[in-house]
């Protein structure tokens, strides 16, 4: 009797004291298994926290390729972060900022800043860059009046490791996605053998129709495309001006009076320039499989050189903690899905030619090294969206700008109208704030797995 | 969530106190016990998916846990009985499951399952083995949910707050069998599995929520005297 009091009086103490000890909900300990020194990122535009952030681009609130800006007194996921922001507050690292600023563009544009490095900032992303490639979109050699740098991930790291001594100290937490611009470059190439076709059938059944009506139609057909020649090469000229231009040219020739009449010119130009599109569609899917092989080809070799930095550059110099994203399944970004169906499946090759480079590239699990498939999820989110809190994943938040459709210069101010808060696409192929949440949280999972969180 | 977790202090004690102020002397009706033992309380998980935004099956196990447990049991007749148990809080731990197998801790909770039950014994008193059936009344009480780093940085990453969550406490009932050995006029032992029903949904700081399924099986061991 004696023995079970004293039992009781524990067993109630310790009842008593779980009690006191406060049985309200609290966060727990945040820290992690692995104390990161620094984060040190290598990328594209996926990764990019600010390269471009100058001039102009500056001045309309832009800088990242996604929705601009904090703005989360409107929205809380409008918070203008991407997924590198997400990981390094997490991980109750430094804000990433960019290791290069600077633009390369039309000075009259206020695209034309000089190119500063940053010595305390390791964030080596750029919009634009490839793998080792220098030239990818919006560098100034394309013809971009934006002008961006563009150094290539091998040329990155190259800068890193010169101005670290050569040597990662096994502290870092690197991260390196690459891949997107050298399809979008390949697909450039498309665009441009589609765009030319299709000018060329428009000018010729344009001034074919509109010379039906001359006394010698041979001889106005001629001097109709001549006029939209020249209007062509004019700086600055437009679609209408060339329109105008055939219209005026064709009025002149003899007999030809009544094509000036908008109800007989209007029919022609739309119809030269439906069957103009179509034989553009038509040369860029020609072009897409004439070149399917040496492209796809291209884009594994990509990814295996993507692979060798990861050995060669990053893991053999000290590094221990790389996070290896893959390329995002590019085929489902709005960009390619306005593509005809022949191209989206180009695309879809090309991406899986990278990852697969890449993967084997890596060869067998190393402790160094955690592979991220960023394509398995970007492509679940596209067909499933609902789990993700995702609202819209084909359309574009922002809304046409001062550069195009670009994000970079995109801020909750010129999104498109109605809650864009939780679409996953800013752009034609960049991810919103909240898609880059949810990029972070997915790369924090893996790393959690992999013992690192 | 405090004055309810008092109140059921409370009530165990007057039970207990109740309990002691009778004055049995045999097991039968009027007759007072005490058991002593260790019971490990597995729960059963089967995880609803957190809700989003979130990996699509994100899920959560929990494993499970040993604790001391004093139990009382008063012999209304000779056969059927009522029984209460006190005991230490069962401390567990939260894993990811699912699409998020293999993150590990994630969280812990500790539960207080307090449970009256009205039981049915076998056979006579005075026999070796009584085999016994009960069916129970549970108040599954959860407290001192805690989050971590992990749990913050699949919710909400790089979030100044940590993610915290609460799992909804839940009336519910409690099925037993269980066979006591007499190893003296006083002593005896005994072992008992209790099998519970329990769905109770967890909520998120974040907004999220997630149904789980716990159902747990407790195993009892314990040691008695016959007062």
């Amino acid at each position: 009797m004696r023995h079970t009091k004293l039992a009781l009086a524990v067993l109630t103490a310790a009842v008593l004291t779980a009690c006191g000890g406060g049985t309200s909900p609290k966060g727990g300990d945040q820290t992690t298994a692995i104390k990161f020194s620094n984060q040190v990122s290598f990328g594209d535009s996926l990764s990019d926290v600010g390269t471009y952030r100058v001039g102009a681009v500056a001045a309309a609130g832009g800088g990242k390729f996604t929705i601009n800006g904090d703005s989360t007194a409107k929205n809380e996921d409008l918070n203008g972060k991407i997924w590198l922001d997400f990981m390094a507050a997490q991980l109750k690292l430094p804000t990433p900022c960019a290791a290069q600023t600077g633009l390369q563009g039309n000075a009259a544009l206020g695209f034309s800043v000089p190119v500063t490095n940053n010595a305390n900032c390791f964030n080596y992303a750029q919009g634009g860059s490839r793998v080792t490639n220098p030239i990818g979109p919006g560098n100034a050699a394309t013809g971009s009046p934006i002008g961006e740098m563009t150094v290539p991930m091998a040329t990155q790291i190259a800068n890193h490791l010169a101005k670290v001594n050569g040597k990662f100290t096994g502290t870092e937490l690197v991260t390196v996605l690459s891949g997107g611009n050298d399809v979008l470059m390949q697909l450039a190439a498309v665009t441009q053998a589609g765009t030319a076709a299709g000018a060329q059938a428009f000018a010729q059944l344009l001034a074919t129709r509109l010379a039906a009506g001359a006394t010698n139609p041979q001889a106005a057909a001629q001097a109709i495309g001549q006029a939209i020649a020249i209007e062509n090469a004019r700086v600055g000229k437009t679609d209408q001006s060339v329109v105008t231009a055939a219209v005026t040219a064709a009025a002149q020739q003899p007999g030809n009076q009544a094509v000036a009449q908008q109800s007989v010119w209007g029919p022609i130009v739309a119809g030269a320039q439906t069957e103009g599109a179509a034989a553009g569609n038509a040369a860029a899917v020609t072009y897409a499989s004439t070149n399917a092989t040496r492209m796809v080809t291209e884009l594994g070799t990509a990814g295996a050189q993507m692979a060798a930095l990861v050995r060669n550059e990053l893991v053999a110099k000290g590094a221990k903690y790389v996070v290896v994203a893959n390329l995002p399944d590019v085929a489902s970004t709005p960009a390619a899905k306005s593509r005809p169906a022949a191209i989206q499946t180009l695309v879809a090759a090309m991406v899986n030619a990278f990852n697969s480079q890449l993967k084997a590239g890596l060869g067998a699990d190393d402790a160094r090294i955690m592979y991220t498939d960023l394509y398995s999820v970007s492509n679940d989110q596209v067909k499933n969206p609902g789990p993700y809190g995702l609202t819209n994943t084909s359309a574009p938040a922002c809304a046409p700008n001062a550069l195009g459709t670009t994000s970079l210069i995109c801020t909750a101010n010129n999104t498109v109208a109605g809650d864009v808060s939780r679409y996953m696409f800013a752009d034609e192929i960049h991810p919103t704030p909240f898609e880059n949440d949810l990029i972070a949280r997915y790369v924090l999972k893996d790393m959690a797995v992999k013992g690192w969180l | 969530m405090n004055v309810r977790f008092n109140s059921m202090i409370k009530v165990l004690g007057v039970a207990a106190a109740l309990a002691f102020a009778s004055n049995a002397s045999a097991q039968s009706a009027g007759q007072i016990t005490a058991k002593f033992g260790l019971n490990q309380l597995t729960p059963k998980v089967e995880s609803g998916d957190i809700s989003a935004p979130a990996l699509p099956g994100t899920k959560a196990d929990v494993d499970r846990d040993m604790q001391p447990v004093l139990i009382l049991a008063y012999g209304i007749t000779d056969n059927i009985s009522t029984e209460v148990a006190l005991g230490t809080p069962y401390k567990h731990k939260i894993l990811g499951a699912g699409a998020i197998a293999g993150t590990g801790v994630l969280g812990t909770v500790e539960a207080l399952p307090p449970t009256v039950f009205l039981q049915y014994r076998f056979f006579q008193p005075s026999a070796a083995f009584r085999p016994f059936v009960g069916i129970g009344a549970t108040y599954a009480y959860f407290m001192k949910e805690r989050g971590s780093g992990k749990m913050t940085a699949i919710t909400n990453p790089g979030s100044s707050v940590p993610t915290t969550f609460s799992i909804d406490n839940k009336f519910t009932y409690t099925a037993q069998v269980g066979v006591a050995m007499n190893l003296s006029e006083k002593w005896f032992a005994d072992v008992t599995v209790n099998k519970s029903r329990l769905r109770t949904d967890v909520s998120f700081s974040t907004g999220q929520t997630q149904f789980m399924k716990l159902d747990p099986v407790a195993v009892v061991v314990a040691v008695g005297y016959k007062f």
